[in-house]
């Protein structure tokens, strides 16, 4: 793939996570201020578990989770390719690259659909 | 108020010598030289070479910034040694190496060998796809002052090297364009009678292409032509990013030959004007 669509694609990313990032922060972390509830109770299991069972959150993380690895891996690749190495290692560390983050991303697209669609008490 | 520092004196020099038939590794020799006002460094080694050092080498021919033959290390930084004067350095040793990030090939000589493969990779010429006007030109190719500022700047490029020499990209990634070629990529991508975007993409829209560049701006400073290189790089990514989307920017006067009968007929008519001086 040309070098440029995987580069404008790692800035286009940035406004998602900007966005999504905030949200999650407003949701776990700046809870007392945007709904009133101590840091405490928005991170305990049940009402991690009631959020989890929207449809929007399942979306929304998911989203998240792919634009945030994206972005990541590929400042991560642009750290390691720039050490000096044979086409074929570079070519290596790009695969190697994919793997981690699909591996990555299908776990925690697990964890969120395992939330989205955990019953409590059964 | 005598200013002190274009006074004639006595400097030392400090010369990273370097025979790869003798030695295993660079060393430092020293020499004090008189110098006087309007010295350059080029002169300064010619006069080191006649009177003290006649195995001495480096690499120079028009004196003058033209060529881009005399890019050495001086005082840390690179510059053209025909246009560095000794005593604007305001130091009392001057220290004098080959460029960095090039390989060494004798003394004050680099190999200069990844500046020309990169130049040539990125096809610096201009690309016209029709074969049938290439092989019988109907005429010629008009260009506006406008569509010529687009890259004017970069066709300064003598090929003196400095600007790799001074990327620290280059420095930890050999294989990155670097800024002389990839300016140049620019210059002939920007130029209205190229139509090479597409053949020159395979080789410059690659991880080791623009996108690579930390914009740390050394090549811009290094130039001594006063070519930007890394703002060439940025007006690359730009192309590259709306060809991507499908927004190239349109060749339109590139169709607009002027037919060879007319220029030969400008060519009868025109006239010089009158003399004003010497009637």
């Amino acid at each position: 793939m040309r070098e440029t669509r995987l580069w404008s694609l790692h800035l286009l990313v940035i406004p998602i996570i900007a966005v999504l990032l905030g949200a999650h922060f407003a949701v776990m972390h700046y809870a007392p201020v945007f709904y009133g509830v101590s840091v405490e109770e928005a991170r305990n299991f049940e009402t991690m578990i009631e959020r989890g069972k929207s449809v929007a959150q399942l979306v929304l993380y998911i989203l998240l989770l792919a634009a945030a690895l994206y972005h990541g891996l590929y400042g991560l690749r642009g750290i390691i390719r720039e050490l000096p190495m044979t086409p074929a290692l570079g070519k290596f560390v790009d695969t190697s690259i994919i793997l981690l983050g699909l591996f990555i991303f299908v776990f925690g697209a697990y964890v969120t659909w395992w939330t989205f669609s955990f019953k409590i008490g059964g | 108020m005598i200013d002190k520092t274009t006074m004639p004196r006595e400097m030392t020099f400090r010369v990273r010598r370097f025979d790869p038939d003798t030695d295993s590794a660079p060393h430092w020799n020293e020499y004090r030289l008189d110098v006087h006002d309007g010295m350059t460094v080029l002169e300064a080694l010619h006069q080191l070479k006649a009177q003290q050092e006649p195995t001495l080498s480096w690499r120079s021919s028009c004196r003058m910034g033209v060529c881009g033959s005399c890019g050495m290390f001086i005082n840390d930084l690179p510059m053209l040694a025909c246009q560095t004067q000794v005593l604007h350095l305001g130091t009392d040793v001057v220290t004098i190496a080959p460029l960095p990030n090039y390989d060494n090939v004798k003394d004050l000589v680099p190999d200069l060998a990844p500046l020309i493969e990169k130049h040539a990779a990125v096809k610096p010429y201009i690309i016209y796809l029709d074969q049938i006007e290439i092989d019988e030109p109907s005429g010629e190719f008009l260009q506006t002052p406008d569509e010529r500022e687009a890259f004017s700047q970069f066709t300064h490029c003598i090929k003196c090297g400095l600007c790799l020499a001074a990327c620290p990209t280059v420095a930890t990634d050999p294989l990155f364009l670097g800024p002389q070629a990839l300016a140049q990529a620019y210059r002939y991508t920007a130029d209205n009678r190229d139509w090479g975007m597409k053949e020159r993409i395979e080789a410059i829209d690659i991880f080791h292409g623009p996108y690579q560049c930390h914009l740390a701006g050394a090549c811009s400073q290094a130039c001594p032509k006063g070519v930007d290189p890394a703002f060439g790089i940025q007006l690359l990514k730009r192309a590259l990013v709306l060809d991507s989307i499908g927004f190239e920017k349109k060749k339109s006067s590139v169709a607009k030959v002027m037919p060879l009968a007319d220029v030969v007929k400008a060519i009868e008519e025109f006239a010089p004007p009158p003399r004003t001086v010497g009637k």
